[in-house]
C-alpha cells in the first residue's frame, strides 16, 4: 500500500520552483510579460500587485490551466509550461482558487477525498465492483482526510455539504483540499480574501502552521498587504503584466515603484485595498 | 440517501422487503403489468447510465438510444441462427448478451475521443449524430438488423432454463410464460447494475465525475486527467445503453428500428431530470415513472377525459403522456431542481442534517506530518 501512499520523492525537501521570462498574451493583450521569479525550498514567497497585475494569470500558468506564450517554469527537474493541470497536480504541486471551486453538494469529506485523487487508483470496476483493493485504499486515505481536517479545523463537519458551510470555512476546506494532495508546493490565491479580521488572523496561523510543520514551499497571491508582511520570506511586485521588484518584504514595501504602483499606499502596514 | 453506518440495518430491511415485495409480483399481477414492469426496469438500467454521464458528469447525451440499439440489434445479431437473407452468429444467448453490451461499449469507444474533449452541451450536439447515423444503419444494413421489419429475437437460454413461453412451467399454480420468467432477469440485472453504478458514485471516481461537473478547472487541478474520465463515463453509460438494449430486445422479443430514434433519447433525459439527476435511485424512480405513464394512460384511455382510444383520431395515450412529462420536466426544473428524489428526501426529516449542525466544529490542533503517512 505504501508505494501508492507516498508518491516518488516525497522525502526530503521540495524542489526549487524557477520562473523564467514568462509571457502570456491574449490576443494582443500582454497578461504577462516576461516574468521572472524563483521559489527557494521550503520558503514562503508572496506575489502582489494591484489588480489586473497578472497574478491569477501567473497561477493559472503555474498550474497548466493557461499555456504561456513564451519562457519557462521549472519545478526541480520538471519542465511545467508543456504538461496538463493533472501532470503537473502529479508533481505535487496543489493550489486554491481565489474564488471557491469545490463541490457545494458533496460533503466536505468527499471534498477531501477529491484530494487523495493523485494518490490513489481505485478505477471504475475496481470502485464499481467494490474490490477489496478499493475498500482498503478508501479506508487509509480516509484516515489522513480526518487528520488533515483536524489539523484545519473541520472536525466537525465533514459530513456537511460544503454549499451549506459559512464562506470562510470554505476557504478553509479549499486549503484541507490542497493539503490533501500532500503537496510539494502549495499556491494559495487570495486565500483571506473576503474574510474578517478572525478569519484573517486563523487563516494565517494556518498557514504558518503548514508551514512549520510540512515544510512546503509556499507560493501566495494576496492583497492584505499585512498579511503577506508577517509571512513572506520573498515578495514579487507585478504591475501591468511586468515585474517591477522583488526581494525581502521589509525592502520591497520601501521601494518607490511599488509605492507609486500602490498609489499612495506609502506605508506597507496599512491596508492595500484596492 | 443514507450511508451512515446506523442505518445500515434499516437500509438492509427496507431492500429485504423491497426484494420480497419484487419477487412476490410476478405471482400476482398480469401479463400487462410484467411487460410494463419490465419495460421499466429496461429504462431504469438504461437510466442510471445517461444519469452517470449527464447526471454525475455534467455531460449532455441526445445519443443514448444509439447504444441501446446496438446492444439491442448486437444481441439479435449474435445470437441469432444465420437464416434466408439475415446474418447470425448463432452463440449461445449469455454470450451474446455479454458480447451485445461490450459491443455497445466499443461503440461508446469509438465515439470517446470526441466525448472526451467535449463539454456539457456541445457533447450534447455532436451526439444528435449517433441517432441519425443509427437510424441509417437499422433501416440499410438489411442482413444485420433486419432492416424496416426488424429482427425476431431468440430467447435467453441461461444453463438450459429458457426465457421463453415453452416449455411450460407452473409454479405455485401460477404459470410462468416469458415475461414471468424474464422479471426475475429483468430484477437481477438491474439490481446488479444499479450497486456497481452506486459504488462508481460513492467511490473515488463518482469523486471526480461530480468534479468535472461542478468545476471543471479545479479538476484537472487535484489531478483529475479530464478528458480520460469524460471519455471513460461515456463507454461505461453507453454500456449500460447496451444492456437496456438487451433486456428490451428479450422483452419485445422483436427489434424494431424507429423505436431507437431521438424521442427515446428525450425520454432518457426526461427520465433523468424527473426522477432526479447523478443518483442510482433518481434515475431509478424517473425510469418507472416515465415508462409506466404511457401505459397507465393506455390502459384506463376511457375513463380518462380528453384521452382517446388510439387510432381514433384524438389523443393518444401516447401523445398525452408525453405532454405531461413534458409538463413535468418543466415544474421539476422550476420548483423541484432535486427531482422526485429530492422531493422525497425533503419530505422525509434527515437525521444527517441534524447530526451535521448539531456537532460545529472543534478547533483542534493536531499537526500533519508527510512521515505518518502509510
Amino acid at each position: 500500500m505504501s508505494d501508492t501512499y507516498q508518491p516518488d520523492g516525497m522525502a526530503g525537501s521540495p524542489p526549487r520552483l524557477e520562473v523564467r521570462d514568462v509571457t502570456v498574451r491574449f490576443a494582443g493583450l500582454t497578461a504577462l510579460d516576461a516574468i521572472g521569479f524563483t521559489v527557494e525550498p521550503g520558503s514562503v514567497h508572496a506575489v502582489i500587485g494591484p489588480n489586473g497585475a497578472g497574478k491569477s494569470t501567473c497561477f493559472n500558468v503555474l498550474s497548466g490551466v493557461y499555456r504561456a506564450t513564451a519562457g519557462s517554469v521549472r519545478f526541480g527537474e520538471a519542465e511545467l509550461t508543456a504538461l496538463a493541470p493533472h501532470r503537473i497536480a502529479a508533481l505535487g504541486v496543489a493550489r486554491t482558487f481565489q474564488n471557491i471551486a469545490l463541490s457545494p453538494r458533496l460533503s466536505v469529506r468527499d471534498n477531501l477525498m477529491l484530494g487523495r485523487h493523485r494518490l490513489t487508483r481505485a478505477g471504475f470496476v475496481a470502485a464499481g465492483l467494490r474490490l477489496p483493493s478499493a475498500r482498503r485504499e478508501a479506508r487509509l486515505h480516509g484516515e489522513r482526510v480526518n487528520e488533515i481536517a483536524a489539523f484545519v479545523g473541520l472536525a466537525g463537519r465533514l459530513a456537511t455539504p460544503v454549499g451549506l458551510l459559512p464562506y470562510g470555512v470554505q476557504k478553509r476546506v479549499e486549503l484541507a483540499r490542497a493539503l490533501c494532495m500532500e503537496p510539494r508546493l502549495l499556491l494559495l490565491d487570495e486565500p483571506v480574501a473576503g474574510m474578517n479580521g478572525g478569519e484573517r488572523r486563523e487563516m494565517a496561523e494556518l498557514v504558518v502552521a503548514v508551514r512549520e510543520s510540512l515544510g512546503i514551499s509556499i507560493l501566495l497571491v494576496e492583497h492584505d498587504m499585512g498579511m503577506v508582511m508577517r509571512l513572506a520570506d520573498t515578495v514579487t511586485v507585478l504591475d501591468f503584466g511586468r515585474r517591477i521588484a522583488g526581494g525581502p518584504p521589509a525592502e520591497v514595501q520601501d521601494d518607490p515603484e511599488v509605492i507609486r504602483a500602490y498609489l499612495g499606499a506609502a506605508s506597507g502596514s496599512g491596508e492595500a485595498a484596492p | 440517501m443514507s450511508d451512515k453506518p446506523g442505518g445500515s440495518v434499516r437500509i438492509l430491511l427496507r431492500s429485504a422487503v423491497l426484494v420480497a415485495a419484487a419477487v412476490a409480483v410476478p405471482f400476482y399481477l398480469e401479463g400487462f403489468w410484467l411487460q410494463a414492469g419490465l419495460f421499466a426496469m429496461s429504462a431504469a438500467v438504461g437510466a442510471i447510465g445517461i444519469n452517470l454521464l449527464t447526471g454525475a458528469t455534467g455531460q449532455l447525451s441526445m445519443g443514448h438510444a444509439f447504444f441501446l440499439a446496438a446492444g439491442a440489434y448486437s444481441y439479435v445479431y449474435f445470437a441469432s441462427d444465420p437464416g434466408p437473407g439475415l446474418a447470425g452468429l448463432g452463440l449461445p444467448t449469455p454470450v451474446a448478451a455479454v458480447l451485445a453490451v461490450l459491443t455497445a461499449g466499443v461503440a461508446g469507444g469509438v465515439f470517446s475521443p470526441i466525448a472526451g474533449r467535449l463539454k456539457g452541451a456541445y457533447l450534447g450536439i455532436a451526439t444528435l449524430a449517433l441517432i441519425f447515423l443509427g437510424q441509417h444503419l437499422l433501416f440499410n444494413a438489411g442482413p444485420v438488423t433486419g432492416g424496416y421489419n426488424g429482427r425476431p429475437v431468440p430467447p435467453m437460454e441461461l444453463f438450459g432454463f429458457a426465457f421463453a413461453d415453452s416449455p411450460a412451467l407452473v409454479v405455485a399454480q401460477v404459470p410462468f410464460g416469458a415475461l414471468e420468467r424474464l422479471w426475475f432477469l429483468g430484477l437481477a440485472a438491474l439490481v446488479c447494475a444499479a450497486l456497481f453504478a452506486r459504488g462508481v458514485l460513492t467511490g473515488r471516481p463518482g469523486r471526480a465525475m461530480n468534479t468535472i461537473r461542478d468545476h471543471e478547472i479545479a479538476a484537472g487541478v487535484m489531478g483529475v486527467p479530464v478528458a480520460r474520465y469524460r471519455a471513460g463515463v461515456f463507454v461505461l453509460s453507453s454500456m449500460y445503453g447496451g444492456l437496456a438494449g438487451v433486456l428490451l430486445a428479450l422483452v419485445f422479443q422483436r427489434t424494431v428500428p424507429e423505436y431507437f430514434g431521438i424521442l427515446l433519447s428525450l425520454d432518457y433525459l426526461a427520465m433523468i431530470v424527473i426522477g432526479g439527476l447523478g443518483s442510482v435511485a433518481g434515475a431509478v424512480i424517473g425510469a418507472v415513472f416515465i415508462s409506466l405513464l404511457p401505459q397507465l394512460l393506455t390502459r384506463y384511455s376511457d375513463a380518462l377525459p380528453l384521452v382517446a382510444e388510439p387510432g381514433s383520431g384524438g389523443v393518444s395515450p401516447a401523445e398525452a403522456a408525453r405532454i405531461l412529462y413534458g409538463a413535468a420536466v418543466v415544474v421539476i426544473v422550476l420548483f423541484l431542481p432535486g427531482g422526485l428524489l429530492g422531493l422525497a428526501g425533503r419530505l422525509r426529516p434527515s437525521p444527517n442534517r441534524r447530526i451535521a449542525s448539531a456537532s460545529t466544529a472543534e478547533k483542534a490542533s493536531l499537526r500533519p506530518s508527510p512521515e505518518t503517512r502509510n
